[in-house]
């Protein structure tokens, strides 16, 4: 029933973090990790397919001698996303 | 956990993550209060010394805002680390605010050449811009209406003497920065409690 679906997007944390990042200009990894209640260790799994998959950018830099990782969506993460949610919608009125 | 959603779920999933990024308020109006009673306190000192005939008065403008500039300036690089995440309306404000400081700064260097009045005029119109801007860019309505009493106050200096000229800067200060500063910053607290 979920043929259709973006399998990188059809899945709980990856569609959370991008859901995130629609919002934003950028986040930091922390900030996605709080919000998203996972684990660093899922989360920065996650992030590396999202990152493969071309829907978000990582920037790994140090602030104050510590490092920091921010991400934000790319052009064709937001058209990834728009298709999604255009295509959950569709799914929903045709079951109503 | 990986592709068990359905799709109600999977929308009331992007509904609540957008709205934890969409409910931050971007400002907590510290630096609007700041500026907002430096300037104002500057304005009230300095005419309370022209009633006084105390001479010194105009020297309180040139102490207090390279204060204000260099306290903002470490202000703003603690905050900048602070932050994890940089929306669109904080660039947006960022963009503002500093296009705001630079044409500040360039009307205040030529105010020998401008006189006082044309200098105060613009000044408050600065501030009406600014704060008026930032007030769409936040949705914060108090903004938008202190920003017209610093339009009304720009007009009204402009029949001014150059005495009475620091009081209108004054209430168009305090209706611009301190009113609006001072109830953002409520709101900004009630949101993030």
């Amino acid at each position: 029933m979920f043929k259709d679906l973006d399998p990188i997007l059809h899945s709980q944390l990856r569609l959370a973090i991008v859901s995130l990042l629609v919002s934003v200009k950028e986040a930091e990894f922390t900030y996605l990790k709080e919000q998203t209640n996972s684990t660093a260790g899922n989360l920065s799994v996650q992030i590396q397919k999202l990152k493969e998959a071309g829907y978000i950018e990582v920037e790994k830099k140090f602030k104050d001698n510590y490092p920091q990782t921010n991400c934000r969506i790319t052009s064709a993460g937001i058209h990834a996303f728009d298709e999604y949610v255009k295509n959950i919608k569709q799914y929903l009125t045709k079951s109503k | 956990m990986e592709n068990n959603l359905t799709p109600e779920q999977s929308l009331a999933l992007i509904d609540n993550m957008i709205n934890k990024a969409k409910n931050k308020l971007a400002d907590d109006g510290f630096l609007l209060i700041f500026w907002g009673w430096l300037v104002a306190a500057s304005a009230l000192i300095h005419f309370v010394c022209i009633k006084l005939q105390i001479e010194w008065g105009q020297y309180v403008w040139v102490t207090l805002m390279p204060f204000g500039g260099i306290f903002s300036a470490v202000y703003g690089i603690r905050q900048s680390k602070r932050v994890k995440v940089k929306t669109y309306v904080d660039s947006y404000l960022s963009a503002l605010w500093i296009a705001f400081g630079i044409a500040l700064f360039l009307t205040i260097i030529f105010i020998g050449l401008h006189g006082v009045k044309s200098t105060y005029f613009f000044l408050m119109l600065l501030y009406g811009i600014a704060t008026f801007v930032s007030g769409g860019i936040l949705d914060f309505k108090p903004l938008k209406i202190g920003s017209l009493f610093s339009f009304a106050c720009a007009v009204v200096s402009v029949f001014c003497n150059e005495t009475d000229l620091l009081l209108v800067i004054a209430v168009a200060i305090i209706s611009s920065y301190v009113i609006p500063g001072h109830l953002l910053r409520l709101k900004f607290k009630s949101e993030n409690v």
